[in-house]
């Protein structure tokens, strides 16, 4: 047990060292004379992509406002013909209109007739 | 804090030479600290300009300008995780790559007992970037944070946006995890040295 803590221990204590090592082999990074100016580019180009969708995107939302509001207009102004009783109505009626037919009333003709 | 507060104030409402400043000011600790998380010198000034465009386009965010490091730092730890993921090679075996030898040069060099030259210090480097590379990029990025670029618990909880605890819980697994491939790898090479 000691001696897998002791194995342990060490292990830690050398993974700081290596940690330190490479803190010491890797310095400040020197930028090249390109850093700046390919930054600057790159904010642009970013800049005219979004630029340039959010123009997309505004134009598209406007098309889509005035076909909408085209749309409704036509809809407005066309006359539809709507039918004015529900399915379940009509239904109703019909059934309403064979039941009543059953009692409809006894056509008699006159006795002068049968003469 | 590397300028004054009144600069960030001006860089944050729009004032180009400000932000221009601001770079100029930042850049070279967070290029340093960028090469020290990804390990790969060819790509650190793209990162770097990464973490300044992010800072660009989300300085109108920043509430105030005591905030500003911490604000950079989760940047720069943001973009190197983000470049870390899309480079995923993650061999697991790497770790078997760390020799002895490396280790104990590694030591010599942070005892001081070498004056390592380019060789031996790109050595060093490859042994830091085996080790990291069997970790996740998580452990990664929290590990360099912590171990090689000396930010204490406080900082760290100012950039993460976590408690003191819960990141000393997380450095413990992290650095756990690597103590065992470390563990392992040294084992694997006393194994094959053996006759």
């Amino acid at each position: 047990m000691n001696r897998q803590t002791d194995v342990t221990g060490s292990d830690d204590a050398r993974l700081d060292r290596v940690f330190q090592a490479y803190r010491a082999v890797c310095p400040d990074f020197d930028p090249s004379a390109n850093f700046m100016p390919g930054l600057w580019k790159k904010i642009e180009t970013r800049q005219s992509t979004t630029t340039v969708f959010g123009h997309l995107a505004r134009n598209l939302m406007t098309a889509a406002l005035a076909l909408s509001a085209i749309l409704a207009l036509a809809v407005s102004f066309v006359p539809q013909p709507l039918p004015s009783d529900t399915y379940a109505e009509i239904l109703t009626e019909h059934q309403v209109r064979e039941t009543m037919s059953e009692f409809e009333p006894v056509r008699i003709s006159p006795i002068s007739d049968l003469h | 804090m590397l300028v004054e507060f009144d600069l960030i104030k001006r860089a944050r409402d729009g004032d180009a030479a400000a932000f221009n400043d601001l770079v100029l000011a930042y850049r070279k600790r967070i290029l340093g600290t960028i090469a020290r998380l990804i390990g790969h010198p060819e790509d650190v000034e793209d990162v770097g300009q990464e973490v300044f465009l992010r800072l660009y386009f989300s300085l109108d965010q920043l509430r105030s300008a005591e905030v500003f490091e911490p604000w950079l730092y989760r940047l720069t730890a943001n973009a190197a995780y983000d470049y870390l993921r899309k480079r995923r090679r993650r061999p697991e075996s790497r770790m078997s790559d760390l020799s002895d030898q490396q280790v104990i040069l590694a030591d010599a060099v942070a005892g001081g007992k070498v004056h390592a030259d380019e060789g031996q210090k790109n050595r060093v480097r490859e042994a830091v970037q085996s080790l990291l590379d069997g970790v996740s990029e998580e452990d990664r990025v929290l590990l360099v944070l912590k171990e090689v670029e000396g930010l204490s618990l406080k900082e760290l909880g100012r950039i993460y946006h976590v408690k003191e605890n819960a990141l000393k819980v997380r450095l413990f697994r992290a650095r756990q995890r690597v103590l065992k491939a470390f563990a392992s790898s040294r084992k694997q090479t006393a194994g094959v040295s053996q006759p």
